[in-house]
Parts: C-alpha cells; sequence; structure tokens
C-alpha cells in the first residue's frame, strides 16, 4: 500500500477546522443553556477537582508575598478572632457546638466547617483568603480597605480552633449565656466591655468615659468609609443616626475604665524616652507632644488615650505612619505626626501613653491578665 | 521683588534692564548696611576695572585691525606686549585681590567690634527661628522677623536644625551658609533704619523659595525698647471673639508645637507666637500678617506652602477659625 503524502497545508487546514468546530460547539453549548448553575446540582467529579486544584494554586501563588507576624498563639488575638468569627463569619461557617445552618447551608459551594482549615491551609494563606475572598463561592473580601493587619487575629483563633471544645469557644468569643455560637449580637458591650469586664482584647478600645464628640465622629467616619476596619465597618454602616447618638451619649457618660497594667511593665528605659516625646515632643524631628492634644480638657473631637491598651495605641499610630487614616481631617492631623516618629520612638511613646504616668492616676493592677 | 516682575520686555534685554530687577528691598545694590556698603563698593570698582580693560581692548582690536601702519607696528611691538599683556594684568588682578581680602577681613575685624548681645538664628524647613539676647543675658525667642539697632555691629550666630540653609539680607551683608553641627558668625551694622528683606539662598527643599523673612533697621532706643517688650508675654485678649479664640487654641493643642509665652501653650516644635501679630509677615514672609492670612494659613497652609510641617487644621469651623485669627493678630 502506497502511503499518502500529506502536504503540509492540509494539516493546518484540519487542525484549524477542528479548533474551530471546538469552539463553536461549546458556543453552542454556553448559548443554548443546558448547563444548569442550579445551586441544588453539584459539580461533575472531575470540575470539582479541576476547579480544587486551581484555588490551591492560585491562593499559594498570591500569598507568596504575605509576611506572617509573631504572637498568633497569644490568647488575646485568639479571642478577637473567635469574639469576630461568631458575629461576622459564623453566619456561614458552621461554629463549634453550633447547629445546621439551613439557608448558608444551601449555598454551592457550601461554606465548609473551618475546624481543619488550619490543617489544609498554611498561616499566609488563611490571611490571604480571609483578606481577598474568592471569586463565585460567596466568601466576600475583608470590608477594611488596607486593613491586612485585622485579619490575622482570626487566622490566629483558626489555628486554635481544632483543639478547642464548643466551651473553649464560648469562652474565647466572650459568648454571653443568651447569645448562641452563630448568632452573636453585635452589642458594642460585647468586644468593648463596660464598667464590669475589660474589652475582649487588648486591641479593643475600651469605650466608657470617651468623649461624645468623638465616639460620633468615630462612628461617622466608619459608617461613611473614611476610617478602614472590617470589623467597625459594617456595624457602624448598620446604625441609625438616632442609634449612634445614644450609644455615643451612653458611653461618654460611663466612668472612664482606669488604666491598666498588662503583663510585665514596659522597660522602664522605654517608659523615660515614650514620657520626653509624650510631654515635650521630639524637637529634632519636629514631633509634637502627645499630652498637649490628649490630656486635660482638650478638644471633645480628640480621643482621651488613658485605658487604651499599649498594643492599641501601636496599632492606631502605626495605622496613622503608614497613611491608612488619611481620609478625614483629623486622621490627617495625626498622620503628619505620626509619620515623623521612628519604629522604637513609636513603641516607647505607645507603652508610655498606655501607663498610668502618662494621666497621674493609680494603675489598677488587679485587672492585668 | 515686586518692582522685579513688573519689567517691561524689552527692557529685560537691556544690560541696565536688568539692574532694574534688582532694586527694591531685597537688592544688594541698594546697601544699608556696613557689610553690602563695602561688598557694593567692592562690586562697583570691580565692574568699573572690567568695563575699562573692555573697552581698552576694544580700542586695541580696532587700532590693529584698521589703524594706520606706523599705530598697528606700536601696537605689535614686543614692549606693548609685555606692558599691556603682562606687567597690567599682574597689577590690576592683584589690587583686585588685595582689595578684596581687605574688604573680608573689614567682616571679622567687625567681629570684634559687635560686643554686645547677639542674635541666633536657626534655620528650619522652611522659616527661622531666631534667638535675641538682652543685655542682661536672657534669650528671647522669636521667629520670622530680624530685627537690628542702627549703628550697632551685631554678632549673628547662624545654625540650622535640619539641612543646609544659607542666610542671606542683601542690603545688610554677603551671604553665609547654615551648616548642620555647626555655628557660622556673622557680623552686620545696618547704617540707616527701614524695612528690607532677606531670603534662604540655599536650595533646602520644596518650600524654599518661600523661606524668608523681613529685616526691621531700627533707631538704637527703639529696638532696646523693642526688646524690652518682646522680652515680655504675650497680651491678654481684648475682645470677647480673642478670648474665644484663646481657649479654641488651647483647646486644639496648639501649644504642643507653639509657645506663647504667659500662657500654657509651651511647645518647641513651630515658631513662637508670643509677639506674633507684630510681625510683618507670617510664614516666613509667605503672607500678609492680617487675621485673613492666620485662618487661610491655619486652614490651608499645605496649599499655600506645599510640604509645610504644620498639618492644616481644616475640621475648624469658620467661627472657630475667625476667633483664632482674632487672637493671633492680637497677640503684639
Amino acid at each position: 500500500m502506497k502511503l499518502r503524502t500529506v502536504s503540509r497545508r492540509s494539516i493546518f487546514v484540519g487542525v484549524g477546522a477542528t479548533l474551530a468546530a471546538g469552539i463553536l460547539l461549546g458556543a453552542a453549548i454556553v448559548a443554548s443553556g443546558v448547563y444548569n448553575v442550579a445551586a441544588s446540582v453539584e459539580h461533575f467529579r472531575v470540575t470539582n477537582l479541576v476547579l480544587e486544584f486551581a484555588l490551591r494554586r492560585s491562593v499559594d501563588f498570591h500569598s507568596r508575598d504575605v509576611v506572617v507576624p509573631d504572637g498568633l498563639d497569644d490568647p488575646d488575638m485568639v479571642r478577637l478572632g473567635a469574639r469576630h468569627f461568631a458575629s461576622g463569619c459564623a453566619i456561614c461557617h458552621e461554629a463549634p457546638g453550633g447547629s445546621r445552618l439551613p439557608v448558608t447551608g444551601g449555598m454551592y459551594p457550601p461554606p465548609p466547617p473551618l475546624d481543619d482549615a488550619a490543617a489544609k491551609w498554611e498561616d499566609r494563606h488563611l490571611s490571604w483568603i480571609v483578606r481577598h475572598g474568592l471569586k463565585f463561592t460567596g466568601m466576600p473580601q475583608w470590608p477594611g480597605e488596607g486593613r491586612d493587619d485585622e485579619v490575622w487575629p482570626l487566622v490566629a483563633f483558626l489555628n486554635a480552633l481544632p483543639d478547642m471544645s464548643p466551651a473553649d469557644y464560648r469562652q474565647a468569643a466572650s459568648l454571653q449565656p443568651a447569645e448562641r455560637p452563630g448568632e452573636a449580637s453585635v452589642d458594642c458591650r460585647s468586644c468593648h466591655g463596660d464598667a464590669s469586664r475589660p474589652p475582649v482584647s487588648d486591641l479593643v478600645p475600651p469605650l466608657h468615659g470617651q468623649s461624645e464628640a468623638y465616639l460620633l465622629r468615630a462612628l461617622a467616619e466608619y459608617a461613611e468609609d473614611r476610617r478602614q476596619s472590617g470589623m467597625m465597618e459594617p456595624i457602624a454602616a448598620g446604625l441609625s443616626s438616632e442609634t449612634a447618638a445614644t450609644l455615643a451619649r451612653e458611653f461618654a457618660a460611663a466612668p472612664r475604665p482606669p488604666v491598666r497594667l498588662y503583663g510585665e511593665a514596659a522597660d522602664p528605659s522605654s517608659l523615660a524616652r515614650g514620657e520626653e516625646i509624650a510631654r515635650l515632643g521630639l524637637r529634632e524631628r519636629n514631633v509634637a507632644a502627645c499630652l498637649s492634644c490628649h490630656s486635660g480638657t482638650r478638644s471633645p473631637h480628640y480621643p482621651r488615650l488613658e485605658g487604651l491598651s499599649e498594643a492599641y495605641i501601636r496599632q492606631q499610630l502605626t495605622l496613622f505612619r503608614d497613611g491608612k487614616r488619611q481620609a478625614s481631617s483629623h486622621g490627617r492631623l495625626m498622620t503628619a505626626i505620626a509619620k515623623r516618629l521612628e519604629d522604637d520612638e513609636l513603641a516607647d511613646v505607645a507603652a508610655f501613653l498606655a501607663s498610668a504616668e502618662a494621666y497621674g492616676g493609680p494603675a489598677d493592677t488587679s485587672a492585668s491578665r | 521683588m515686586k518692582q522685579g516682575t513688573r519689567i517691561p520686555a524689552l527692557a529685560k534685554l537691556l544690560p541696565f534692564g536688568t539692574l532694574a530687577g534688582c532694586a527694591g528691598m531685597q537688592s544688594a545694590l541698594q546697601p544699608t548696611g556696613a557689610e553690602a556698603s563695602d561688598i557694593g563698593t567692592l562690586f562697583w570698582t570691580v565692574t568699573g576695572i572690567s568695563v575699562l580693560t573692555f573697552l581698552l581692548v576694544l580700542a586695541f582690536m580696532a587700532g590693529a585691525l584698521k589703524g594706520s601702519p606706523g599705530l598697528r607696528r606700536r601696537i605689535s611691538d614686543q614692549r606693548t606686549i609685555v606692558a599691556c599683556g603682562i606687567v597690567l594684568p599682574v597689577f590690576v588682578l592683584s589690587g583686585l585681590l588685595t582689595y578684596g581680602l581687605l574688604v573680608m577681613e573689614a567682616g571679622s575685624t567687625r567681629t570684634a567690634s559687635a560686643e554686645g548681645p547677639g542674635i541666633t538664628i536657626v534655620g528650619k524647613r522652611w522659616w527661622w527661628r531666631v534667638v535675641y539676647e538682652t543685655p542682661d543675658g536672657r534669650e528671647v525667642v522669636s521667629a520670622n522677623e530680624l530685627r537690628l539697632p542702627v549703628g550697632r555691629p551685631v554678632a549673628i550666630r547662624l545654625e540650622t536644625e535640619d539641612v543646609i540653609h544659607s542666610f542671606w539680607a542683601p542690603q545688610l551683608g554677603g551671604k553665609l551658609d547654615m551648616i548642620p553641627g555647626r555655628t557660622n558668625v556673622l557680623t552686620v551694622e545696618a547704617t540707616e533704619a527701614g524695612i528690607s528683606r532677606a531670603q534662604c539662598a540655599e536650595y533646602c527643599g520644596g518650600a524654599h523659595a518661600m523661606m524668608a523673612m523681613f529685616v526691621v533697621a531700627l533707631p538704637p532706643d527703639e529696638y532696646d525698647a523693642w526688646l524690652a517688650a518682646e522680652a515680655q508675654p504675650a497680651a491678654s485678649p481684648v475682645s470677647a471673639l480673642a478670648a474665644k479664640g484663646e481657649a479654641i487654641f488651647a483647646e486644639y493643642g496648639c501649644g504642643a508645637c507653639h509657645t506663647v509665652r504667659g500662657s500654657a501653650a509651651a511647645g518647641i516644635v513651630g515658631p513662637d507666637l508670643t509677639h506674633v501679630g507684630a510681625r510683618h509677615s507670617l510664614a516666613a514672609a509667605t503672607l500678609a500678617n492680617d487675621r485673613d492670612a492666620f485662618v487661610r494659613w491655619i486652614a490651608q497652609n499645605q496649599h499655600i506652602k506645599p510640604g509645610n510641617l504644620m498639618p492644616p487644621f481644616d475640621m475648624l469651623t469658620p467661627e472657630e477659625l475667625a476667633a483664632l485669627g482674632a487672637y493671633l493678630d492680637g497677640l503684639e
């Protein structure tokens, strides 16, 4: 038998025709509407395998530059993560000891329980997913623009979750007896504490005794997307102006919490350097003295700092310095000052401002933990 | 400065039209100080000799090209070349060098005569801290305006707390750099009363051009009276509006950066405002000094002088700003 010689031209025509037929067939299937997008119908097994592989690769690739901070095993971080999980995430992801979620359980893909998340993903993966969300899954991105720092308490919580009993979880998330595991209320006191209990974490400021004008301004800035926080923005946006006014008035009328000492007292030389900046400023680098605005009978629009933790003051100063709070006039005012602080000065001044010496009041050592 | 911008375009093409641009309160050609006079005389002497030399060269060229054969021979003679090409330059240039060195010396001999209390000027981005020493040895901190007694040589210590600046008050003397980590001393003596202008003469960042100040030369007795008044604490507000402004000044923490002596405001970062209302300008000769200028500066200083270190206080209401303006304008 004689083999026919196939010309190069006919190979091109053949391949091209096959491709075109394939594309036409695909387009015809899409256009016909035969493919079922219903959440009630599961993917083919192969589709699931391909999607899962693509998702893992994508998360791994895009989280390659994420820097994991220290201290993710800090119980304080875990508590904040647990509390936020209870009020923000457990509406979709089943909480320990929680019941079946009839509505969101019907999503496809269903939001998975997260007990094994820490086993399946590395810290950088988890933080990236919480920060950026996942397309076509219902997992939203973090609502606080630029607040990469805010997702770490959730990573800390997810790491601790596999070892948590439902009771551990209730305790970590400070759930009140009336609150169900997956439906924590967004009552301010549950996170910010009140006269009888401290805030859920050092990264959460106590609100009682804060100035009313400041509280109103903070709520308005969160609600109008002028101050970024994935935790506070959704809550503030849901408040009516009457409710916000009432809350601000009530919190302002409550007595300010005593300054607490957190764990071991800070290094005395750090406190001394911080005191100099807070009281006198730093002339050579044009840093204004903190206490000129943040003590005594200053403008009600300036927040009172007594009772705030070192971690919170340091976090907010860092946000100011990195330009993440520049969308308001007051934010720009603090940004201009915070930008002039070096890392160690920022830490020193936070240590001092969180200490009782800054305000001349006695420390409440009983509340330290 | 102002006159400079108003010269007709044609005049700018002419060399003497350009000199007209140097007229006014920041002109080295209108000296009102002893040092500037010496420098002015040196300048005109050098300019005169240069013009004469230029004319002499032109004359020789004309002779060499168009002159009679006899003249051309004399020009090309060996002795003419030695006399005009070697001997004359040696004498003229050596003379000018000596004269120049003597003028520089004159500054240092006057330094020895500046025995009275001195003044320290510290360059900042972009303003001047001016610290006067009183006869009894106290320091009086002020800013953005230099006052001098007429007929009394004053040693001015020039320092900086950030980058290199250069202090230049053209009507009073030459310029001298402010260099981090050292103190340069410039001695000036105002010879007539009046207001001139000083300018930072070394590029020091974005708003360098807006780092200037007025220099006010006063008769000695007026100067002494002024310094005694400047050493006093701030005046109390006289109107209800100004009193409200004083309260707002304290409430918004202005004292974190600014000092108003006699009040709780004792900041060390920004200019001393104890007698700010009495100065001839605001923000280092950037704005006039009136209530309106204070209001504009407080709320919009980043538009007026971009990159300056004061944060804008645009959260204040127009009423609050007006009260602050009234208070600060009243600090005379």
